[in-house]
């Protein structure tokens, strides 16, 4: 813990917290050796509760979108899946999706079946990555290490259908790029069983084990409509009881031939969170055994000329995270004229705010956590008390140490 | 409700003295001006039950700034265009009606400076690097050239 001394503020920090009458801030910016991704979060305090909370985010912003009016067609697709490290293909699909609808060719049905296949591996693998962190943020190693032991299965399948592991490159427009390799059928279903066992196992665990139930239970509250009138996506959304879901709501690829039902919860705090994503383990599972059971023969891709014809058009995909959103316009030429692209932390940021206000130090890492932010763990955090004006920065090691040590000393 | 739905979007535009479009199946565009943007949009929320804003898109289209709003409603898509002038680039903020806007309004305004009142968070950035030289026109805009932008950063940091 560093304490801090009177340094000028920066003028834009300043500007939000005027109505706490602070003439000082913390000087220490979110760019440090010691960060692995820059975010930064400015916690107002009273006494151990937190009143507001003032984000700062594009630190790791790229100009994707500029550069990509740069870049021809084809090559975007492969630009875009870069935008994520976790969910990489989801993004080529979208974008996909929505550059093929300006076209006159269709998808073969082939096609869309794989790309069923490798957005719920992506998703299994995402979320099972979430749950060991989850593990790892209350403490509960044991946790952390299994569920990441059972990703690898997933990562090992990803890479033997498309020889990558994390960024597939398996999006083509109009197609994929590999065929499904032979004889894999029978040995994906049966690590997909593995996979199923695995996630009901976990569930028993997060019910039962106390460690967890403390950690999460009735914490990180939000309503039903708060979190509909934020724009909350993904799972958000469904652990207050929204039915949000795009692969349900608006079926894109090979969702409408694929019998499943989404997961929703409502009691609304990280536990649920914990159990939805567990469920939704299952379900992707199933649809998986199911996409690889039903694929139908046929080639996987059509061959298309470098320029497309001028229009307009969204898409949306549901991600691990939630809907992402991408919108492309074309004037005719082999670049795009526009191309948007909206992830789902960012619709999320606004829930996540809210429901911050009136938490504990203590279950910062948890709530922040909990809505899976794209941009990792929130390594630096500054905190200003406004009862005593005090001021400290920690290092989300020390976060995590100091939210360990309050439960364990709440338990004597 | 969704049968209905597609004629309910149509007279509430026409109430709003604009014009939906069906661009695809169960895909609709409505064309509004600023005027009457808070109103067509606050009578989709209450009204038809919208909800959910996806996110908001800014256009360059040479002389004027293109917003378009998309909402998603169950199978239904609707995107609401409006127009702004590049000269006087200001729109209204839909905060208001729906929270969640706060940071796409942001978005747009650091990347194609188009000022929204209304937003609270108008005064700070979101994207944007805190020394982004006020002069320096907004990236995104079509005479923004990556180079220059380069360039000048670049000055800015040895300068100091």
């Amino acid at each position: 813990m560093t304490e801090t001394s009177t340094t000028p503020a920066r003028r834009e920090e300043s500007a939000g917290l005027m109505q706490y009458s602070v003439e000082n801030l913390v000087p220490f910016g979110p760019i440090h050796p010691a960060l692995k991704e820059p975010e930064y979060f400015k916690l107002v305090l009273e006494g151990e509760k937190i009143a507001q909370v003032i984000p700062r985010i594009g630190y790791v912003h790229r100009g994707l979108e500029k550069a990509a009016e740069m870049r021809p067609w084809v090559q975007n697709m492969y630009m875009f899946e870069r935008t994520c490290g976790i969910c990489s293909f989801v993004h080529s699909l979208c974008y996909g999706q929505a550059v093929e609808e300006l076209t006159i060719y269709q998808v073969p049905r082939r096609a869309k079946y794989i790309r069923v296949i490798i957005a719920e591996l992506e998703r299994i693998h995402s979320h099972l990555l979430w749950v060991g962190l989850m593990g790892h943020w209350a403490g509960f190693e044991t946790l952390f290490m299994w569920v990441w032991r059972d990703r690898e299965i997933i990562l090992d399948l990803v890479e033997e259908i498309s020889g990558n592991r994390v960024h597939k490159s398996m999006n083509a427009i109009c197609g994929v790029r590999r065929d499904m390799p032979e004889n894999m059928e029978s040995r994906i279903v049966e690590k997909m069983k593995f996979i199923e066992g695995r996630a009901r196992y976990y569930r028993e665990i997060i019910d039962t084990e106390q460690t967890m139930l403390e950690r999460t239970e009735k914490i990180g509250r939000i309503t039903a409509d708060t979190a509909e009138k934020l724009c909350a996506v993904g799972p958000m959304a469904r652990y207050v009881g929204l039915r949000h879901d795009v692969r349900l709501n608006d079926p894109y690829a090979a969702y409408d031939e694929i019998p499943f039902d989404i997961v929703t919860r409502k009691e609304g705090d990280v536990h649920a969170l914990l159990r939805l994503r567990l469920d939704e383990l299952v379900v992707s599972a199933n649809i998986v055994s199911y996409a690889v059971q039903h694929l139908p023969e046929g080639p996987v891709r059509v061959k298309i000329p470098p320029i497309i014809p001028a229009g307009e058009h969204a898409s949306h995909c549901e991600a691990p995270r939630g809907e992402i959103y991408y919108f492309v316009r074309s004037t005719g030429g082999r670049t795009p004229d526009r191309v948007k692209s909206r992830q789902p932390t960012m619709a999320n940021l606004p829930t996540a705010l809210e429901i911050l206000k009136g938490q504990t130090i203590a279950d910062v890492p948890m709530v922040l956590t909990a809505i899976d932010p794209c941009f990792g763990c929130m390594d630096r955090m500054a905190f200003l008390d406004t009862e005593t004006n005090r001021q400290w920065t920690w290092s989300g090691e020390e976060l995590r140490k100091y939210g360990i040590n309050y439960y364990r000393k709440r338990k004597k | 409700m969704s049968e209905i739905f597609p004629q309910q979007l149509i007279t509430l535009a026409t109430g709003a003295g604009a014009k939906a479009v069906e661009l695809r199946k169960e895909e609709f565009m409505v064309e509004v001006d600023q005027q009457n943007l808070k109103k067509l949009i606050s009578q989709l929320v209450n009204e038809l039950n919208v909800h959910h804003l996806s996110t908001i898109t800014g256009l360059d289209l040479g002389q004027n700034i293109g917003i378009i709003y998309h909402f998603s409603f169950d199978r239904e898509t609707v995107h609401v265009k409006t127009l702004v002038p590049k000269s006087n680039p200001s729109a209204i903020s839909i905060v208001e009606i729906i929270p969640g806007a706060i940071l796409y309004e942001m978005e747009i305004h650091d990347m194609l400076g188009v000022i929204f009142s209304g937003n609270p968070w108008m005064d700070r950035k979101l994207l944007l690097p805190d020394t982004w030289p006020a002069d320096l026109p907004p990236p995104l805009l079509k005479t923004s050239k990556p180079s220059e932008i380069r360039k000048r950063l670049q000055l800015e940091v040895e300068q100091k």
